[in-house]
């Protein structure tokens, strides 16, 4: 009763208002961010500029970790394997979830079918398809090496056991995992396409590649440029899959920057320089997809 | 005014009230908690925890659950944000420097200053001249053995006088004749973590010293590994990770004639062979193998390792209490306390105390030798403590999958982690 009579009063200031009730719905899920993730995260860039072990108090060591980082060897082989993964595994899931979209994307009998088994790796627990896929692969008697015998492979790889198949075998996984979830976003694209462009093409005597090159590309413009953000971010902070699957090794042919965080903070205790290492992670991501937005922008003009 | 000032009285009353309860006195009766992990399949707390009752009952001790593999990341949580338990336990000595340099821990010499002779692992836990926690396990690394897949073999069983090399051959020629009798068990098994290697020669090999950052020591226990498992003799280490092999299985379901494993390891045996979870066999115990005969033999001490497993208390423990936890330290690392440990299978810090009591228990072998193994070892420290020991056994652990894995030769893999440990960890 008092609200709406208050309300009355000031009639002259409705917009105030809105923006009260506006806060007010937004405030709980800001105030969890901001507990959760904004502090935290700011925090962060201060933690970075000092020694920290987790008890007590932080002790300022300015650049130190940042200077630590240049001559730590294992910083760069990090950072190189996890430029490693992003290279082959945004490309590759690019390529099969699209491929997939376009297949799924017809009038078929059973393609829901077809579509759910696409998507049902990216709903199964990571520390399962981790588990299967190791088996898969085992040298001496998973089902790939079998079957690469058997077709004359003599020395087949070691896959996740050999230093150097072991991020291909990661790789080939993280695609296999997320192409579904990609698929997905890949088909509605697929759909805001016009089918009169296609049928005016076709009138035009465009072939089915011409057709994909003119119409459906473009027409995904918007789609692709979401998902390769999406992708170039995710395989960047890729960690769950190389922790249960292989957790970096054999040796440290698979240990990515994000594990390498983990290491360094919650196993050695250096949460200064487990900061420091993040900003850096955070850095990269934000640079890459800042020069993503300003390439799509000059395509767009 | 006046009713602020009541409410404000009031407020004060209840808070020295509280204050005064927090401090106690040493007639009252006082609840302590007790970290612990897996309560339901590891009962050495709550018998710890039960025995101290029945000798002080004004003291109750509450248990706290944590998770196994994450334990010491939670407790380091726990403590940081004041949260951890009055008394908690140094899992392995891994991170008691963190604890220990964190100011986490109280000290509590005057407990160590009591305790017997025999308490193993004690001066783990001693940074100058103090002692910040007490030892109430100590397991020791030994070798298991399958009685019944070596006669059915013909292979002469352990006697304790076996360096490295002998047990290399026996592996080699059990994996023979049990083929050759149609088993599909192999000679040994030897699983995936570093102290399988790492550990044995750390403690065997004269003037190893894990942060001299010289890690050539290591060099003939991986070429024994790397002969075995080429030879067919033990499932190769790629296989065991990716297949995500269990040492229980693998000994307990008659894979491998022989295992290298902790003492922690027969109780769990003995259990499983009551329970059906593995399958009943006749098996021992011996001295694990020795890097040189100086050492082997019942007239010597076999050397092994293992860390102890330890209590201290937390800083934040409420005044008034401090000195009941004290005698929980003291009960636990003492007789009592061993006896009621080796009565559930598990190998106190004395364990030349409790020998009889141990071998008592049913499904445990009682052989002249296993009791001799039980008894007398001189177990090294797996993580000897200084502040580079983490940071640096995480190098080894990397060196470890590369060179068993066959991704890296052995010399340049020692090469490589000897340059990570100068520059990465030891130069700090």
């Amino acid at each position: 009763m008092t609200t709406t009579l208050a309300a009355g009063r000031r009639r002259g200031r409705p917009a105030l208002r809105n923006i009260a009730v506006g806060w007010s719905f937004l405030l709980p899920n800001f105030a969890g961010f901001a507990i959760l993730t904004l502090i935290p995260v700011v925090l962060l860039f201060y933690y970075a500029f000092t020694e920290w072990n987790v008890f007590g108090g932080s002790t300022w060591s300015g650049l130190a970790n940042f200077r630590q980082m240049w001559d730590d060897t294992s910083f760069w082989t990090a950072l190189r394997n996890t430029f490693y993964y992003t290279a082959f595994h945004i490309p590759l899931t690019l390529t099969v979830s699209l491929g997939l979209a376009l297949l799924l994307n017809r009038k078929l009998r059973g393609v829901a079918f077809f579509r759910t088994v696409a998507f049902f790796p990216y709903i199964t627990s990571i520390v399962a398809i981790a588990q299967i896929w190791n088996m898969l692969f085992s040298p001496s008697y998973g089902p790939v090496n079998q079957l690469l015998r058997a077709i004359g492979v003599a020395n087949p790889p070691g896959w996740t056991t050999s230093a150097d198949w072991s991020m291909p075998a990661v790789i080939v996984v993280g695609t296999w995992r997320e192409m579904g979830y990609y698929m997905l976003l890949f088909l509605a694209g697929l759909q805001t396409i016009p089918a009169q462009l296609h049928e005016a093409a076709k009138v035009d005597g465009a072939n089915a590649w011409q057709r994909f090159r003119a119409v459906t590309l473009p027409g995904l413009r918007p789609t692709t440029f979401f998902i390769t953000v999406m992708l170039t971010i995710g395989s960047f902070k890729v960690f769950d899959l190389i922790l249960v699957m292989t957790d970096g090794g054999p040796g440290q042919s698979t240990l990515v920057l994000s594990q390498y965080i983990y290491q360094k903070g919650f196993e050695e205790n250096q949460f200064g320089y487990a900061s420091a290492l993040s900003i850096v992670l955070f850095a990269i991501c934000f640079l890459v997809t800042i020069v993503q937005f300003l390439v799509n922008k000059s395509r767009d003009s | 005014m006046k009713r602020s000032t009541a409410a404000a009285t009031a407020l004060l009353l209840a808070l020295a009230g509280c204050s005064g309860g927090d401090s106690g006195d040493d007639s009252g009766p006082v609840t302590l908690t007790l970290a612990g992990w897996s309560l339901a399949t590891t009962p050495e707390f709550q018998t710890l925890a039960d025995g101290f009752r029945a000798v002080n009952p004004d003291v109750t001790i509450e248990l706290k659950e944590y998770d196994a593999t994450n334990y010491d990341t939670q407790m380091i949580a726990d403590l940081a944000a004041g949260k951890a338990p009055d008394i908690y336990v140094q899992k392995n000595l891994k991170n008691f420097y963190t604890y220990q340099n964190g100011k986490q821990l109280l000290d509590v010499s005057d407990v160590a200053g009591k305790l017997g002779s025999g308490v193993g692992g004690l001066s783990a836990y001693q940074v100058d001249g103090k002692t910040y926690a007490i030892p109430y396990r100590q397991d020791s690394w030994v070798l298991y053995y399958n009685k019944a897949l070596f006669s059915e073999a013909g292979v002469a069983a352990p006697d304790g006088s076996w360096t490295w090399d002998d047990y290399a051959t026996a592996a080699e020629d059990l994996t023979g004749k049990l083929k050759a009798s149609g088993s599909k068990a192999l000679g040994a098994y030897q699983h995936v973590w570093q102290s399988t290697a790492q550990g044995f020669a750390l403690a065997q090999t004269a003037g190893a010293d894990l942060t001299s950052g010289d890690f050539g020591y290591l060099k003939p226990y991986y070429e024994r590994s790397l002969d075995l498992q080429n030879a067919g003799a033990q499932v190769k280490f790629g296989d065991a990770t990716t297949n995500s092999l269990t040492y229980q299985a693998q000994f307990g379901k008659q894979q491998a004639a022989m295992m290298v494993m902790g003492t922690w390891y027969m109780a769990t045996l003995r259990s499983q062979q009551e329970k059906g979870d593995a399958d009943k066999f006749e098996w021992g115990i011996a001295p694990a193998p020795q890097l040189t005969e100086a050492t082997t033999g019942k007239s010597a001490t076999p050397v092994t390792f293992a860390d102890p497993t330890g209590l201290g208390i937390n800083p934040k423990i409420a005044e008034g209490e401090v000195e009941a936890a004290k005698q929980f330290l003291a009960y636990a690392a003492g007789a009592d306390g061993a006896k009621a440990l080796a009565g559930i299978g598990i190998t106190p810090a004395d364990s030349a105390a409790v020998t009889e009591t141990f071998f008592q228990l049913s499904g445990v072998p009682t052989d002249e030798l296993s009791k001799f193994t039980f008894a007398t070892h001189d177990t090294k420290p797996e993580n000897p403590v200084s502040k580079y020991t983490a940071p640096l056994q995480n190098i080894l652990n990397d060196m470890h999958s590369a060179v068993l894995s066959g991704s890296k030769p052995v010399d340049a893999a020692i090469a490589e982690a000897q340059d990570r440990a100068k520059n990465e960890v030891l130069s700090k």
